[in-house]
């Protein structure tokens, strides 16, 4: 495996090698915590970020599969369209935020607006999400093994939210319903496919109420 | 709204076709966008239910098959009753029947500070003399980018069509402009709705998506916005365009996201925004994925690497502190900031919001420019003015104060057709510009259109090469604001430039920006 070293080196110096070298198989990356925007725009590929990756990790995502074998910064998979963005340990702020398409795992927790404005994408936290997780989704799926914070699916126009544990206060325009089938069928494929020992039966579902909800 | 009850609709019945044979023609009522005729579908007969939602656009004038309409303003009345006005009067009635506020499309209404207060100044025996428009040259090019980007962009004139989304747009007008902007070798700029396809070869100049043989020259540009709502937005579409713009605010409503109502959401609206057929589509107000300057620097970083440094990064801003938004940009790492004033445009906004927040152009463009100039990279960073630019005597004000390039969003549409009847929200445009229905985009063609909108920034062009060469120059990188003068103390004192017979800007301007604001140096 070809590996990078990014000790302080520039965001262009190190994509563009990246970039370079993705044909010849996975590339490994190392002490990459303080590079914001590493594997930007990635459209294939296989990558290792060996340790904990920055902020904007995997922004516009469109086929590359990334995977962190310790924590993440803000705003994992922004922007994502396709690929697989996995992280081994932790994520802050804003996991998967605007989504278009993709799977993002986080095996730890992850932080506050995780999932907002998801419009397409997978997202599996095996840990607890913070406040205000899957504000504003628009389609897509977000589940949450562990537990969720305040505010949870607040303005939830589109797609599904899956929950495991317990949250602390529920948004605007959300309604629970029980899981199907079909929804226990796939999440038993999510956490077959990514190796987590999660029993969907006890899961609970939020849907939108409504996909006009009215605003002030 | 600020104009309802400040007209006089009447019709002659003498030759009206309706009153002469009820139920044969109502297109007064079917292309009015404020309900003010209405046809009683019993006995045919057309009738003027509520005069006082005129709006003074005479849509219906126009359209009118027998000319039988005629549209009055009745403003004495309006200085009389000031200042509770009719307007004034409905609006809290309205209020208080539905317990909502009013929205609408298109700028502010009324007075505020603009450029008509401001005379030009021409060359005479004293100053450099004038050149001849007639027979010399004058360098009306801009480049943006040119140290920093591998592929600068490069407008022929000093205008840019601002972000203008299709979903407040038609997807006709959409192409008009891409077009227009190819004829004239300006930019069109995709707004915060996502791309049509058909914008990316038409704005370059190429009718078909083979880009085989150059059907309109020069050929324009495209910028793509990356806004808040991200709608339709990957790795793909930010490399589909030249410059990328990140969205900050607009004049219209800074500080507030992008709002179309869901009867402009159709099948194509929804598809490219991922968003339910008629849904509000209700823009977050900042970016989810910002919270500090650091991320916005990141975020610049980021946009440059996945777009392998070839194309400039554009800011737009709202109006609101015009020397530290402008200096945020530059350290963000800017090539070019859109600065829009007090009176821009919108396809939907509450009224409020329009009419009552933002600082007015005129005195945002003296603080931009002096904090590209205390950053050392004014006439490098361009600055383009945009909000209330109507012609090329606006457009030469705001670049002779300092601005390298001007936008023309309210004033595209009207080149379009529009007659401002601030309706744009409600999606019965009778132009087809700001409608997604079917039978109203139909009386827009794309072509016809953007011949139209090359026609304006042509015409729009010259006026502004004749006031640059009167006034001495041959290049409108050399204009400057000994250019122009102040014509009352208002605008004086909002801008610094120098009063008309006075001869010296208002002593509270004697030191500059600095010496008024405390912000910058000397
Ligand atoms: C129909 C319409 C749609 C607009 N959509 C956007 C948009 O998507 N993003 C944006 O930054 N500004 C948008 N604007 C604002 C314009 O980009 C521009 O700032 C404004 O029109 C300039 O003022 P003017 O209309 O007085 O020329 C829109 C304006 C109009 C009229
Ligand atoms: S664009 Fe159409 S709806 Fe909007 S003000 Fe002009 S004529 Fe009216």
């Amino acid at each position: 495996m070809k590996t990078i070293d990014a000790k302080s080196k520039e965001l262009r110096e190190v994509n563009g090698a990246l970039r370079e070298s993705l044909n010849g198989g996975p590339v490994e990356i190392k002490n990459a915590e303080d590079l914001h925007g590493l594997a930007a725009g990635l459209n294939r590929g296989e990558v290792v970020v060996r340790g904990s990756a920055g902020d904007y990790l995997g922004v516009l995502n469109s086929g590359g599969t990334i995977r962190v074998t310790k924590n993440a910064g803000k705003y994992v998979a922004d922007n994502m369209t396709d690929g697989v963005i996995i992280i081994e340990g932790n994520a802050d702020y804003g996991v998967g935020q605007y989504c278009y398409g993709g799977t993002v795992v986080v095996h730890g927790n992850a932080g506050d607006f995780t999932a907002t404005m998801n419009k397409g994408a997978t997202i599996i936290v095996n840990g607890d999400v913070g406040d205000e997780a899957g504000t504003y989704m628009l389609a897509g799926d977000l589940v949450v093994v562990g537990n969720a914070g305040e505010n949870f699916a607040n303005y939830l126009i589109r797609g599904d939210i899956y929950i495991g544990g317990e949250w602390k206060s529920l948004g605007h325009n959300t309604k629970l319903k029980s899981l199907t089938k079909k929804d226990i069928g796939k999440l038993e494929k999510y956490f077959e496919a990514h190796g987590l020992d999660a029993d969907p039966t006890g899961f609970k579902k939020i849907v939108a109420a409504s996909e006009k909800p009215f605003y002030h | 709204m600020g104009v309802v009850g400040a007209f006089c609709v009447s019709v002659n019945r003498e030759i009206c076709i309706n009153a002469q044979m009820p139920g044969k023609c109502a297109t007064c009522a079917e292309v009015c966008p404020h309900g003010v005729y209405a046809l009683d579908v019993e006995t045919g007969q057309m009738q003027i239910q509520n005069f006082n939602a005129c709006v003074g656009c005479r849509i219906c004038a126009e359209f009118c098959p027998a000319n039988a309409i005629r549209i009055n303003p009745a403003e004495s009345e309006y200085i009389s009753r000031y200042p509770w006005t009719f307007s004034a009067i409905e609006e809290v009635h309205h209020k208080a029947q539905t317990g909502e506020y009013l929205l609408r499309g298109f700028g502010t209404q009324g007075p505020t500070p603009n450029f008509d207060m401001i005379t030009v100044v021409p060359s005479q025996i004293a100053s450099e003399a004038p050149r001849d428009k007639y027979r010399e040259e004058c360098n009306m090019q801009v480049i943006i980018g040119e140290d920093t980007c591998e592929k600068p962009m490069i407008l022929k004139l000093p205008f840019v069509w601002p972000a203008m989304s299709f979903g407040a747009l038609s997807k006709e007008a959409k192409l008009a402009l891409a077009i227009g902007a190819a004829m004239t070798g300006i930019a069109t700029n995709t707004g915060e709705g996502g791309l049509l396809p058909e914008e990316m070869w038409l704005s370059r100049g190429y009718a078909d998506e083979k880009r085989k043989q150059k059907k309109w020259e020069p050929g324009g540009s495209l910028v793509v916005q990356w806004s808040t709502g991200r709608w339709g937005v990957s790795a793909e579409y930010v490399n589909s365009g030249d410059a990328v713009e990140v969205k900050i605010g607009q004049g219209a409503k800074p500080g507030m996201g992008g709002h179309l109502l869901g009867a402009k959401v159709t099948e194509a609206v929804s598809e490219v925004r991922g968003i339910p057929v008629g849904s509000d589509a209700l823009s977050p107000c900042r970016y989810y994925d910002v919270q500090t300057m650091d991320d916005m620097k990141h975020m610049v970083s980021f946009l440059r690497d996945v777009t392998e440094h070839k194309f400039p990064i554009l800011f737009k801003l709202g109006p609101s502190r015009p020397y530290a938004d402008v200096a945020a940009c530059i350290e963000a790492g800017a090539d070019a900031i859109s600065i829009d004033g007090l009176v821009g445009g919108t396809g939907c906004s509450p009224d409020l919001v329009t009419q009552g927040v933002g600082i007015p152009t005129i005195a945002c463009i003296p603080p931009a420019v002096q904090a590209l100039k205390d950053y050392g990279v004014y006439r490098k960073v361009k600055l383009i003015a945009l909000g209330g630019i109507r012609n090329g005597l606006d457009a030469f004000k705001a670049m002779a104060m300092g601005a390298d390039a001007v936008g023309f969003g309210s004033a595209a549409e009207v080149a379009l057709g529009c007659r401002v009847c601030y309706a744009c929200h409600k999606g019965n445009c009778p132009y087809g510009i700001t409608s997604q229905k079917e039978e109203f985009r139909a009386r827009l063609d794309p072509v016809e259109g953007g011949e139209r909108l090359a026609n304006f920034i042509r015409a729009t062009g010259e006026e502004v090469k004749i006031l640059t060469m009167l006034s001495g120059h041959s290049s409108i990188a050399d204009l400057s604001p000994e250019d122009l003068r102040a014509m009352d103390l208002n605008t004086a004192a909002l801008t610094g430039l120098k009063l008309a017979g006075f001869e010296r800007p208002l002593p509270m301007w004697e030191d500059g920006f600095v010496g008024v604001s405390g912000n910058g140096k000397k």
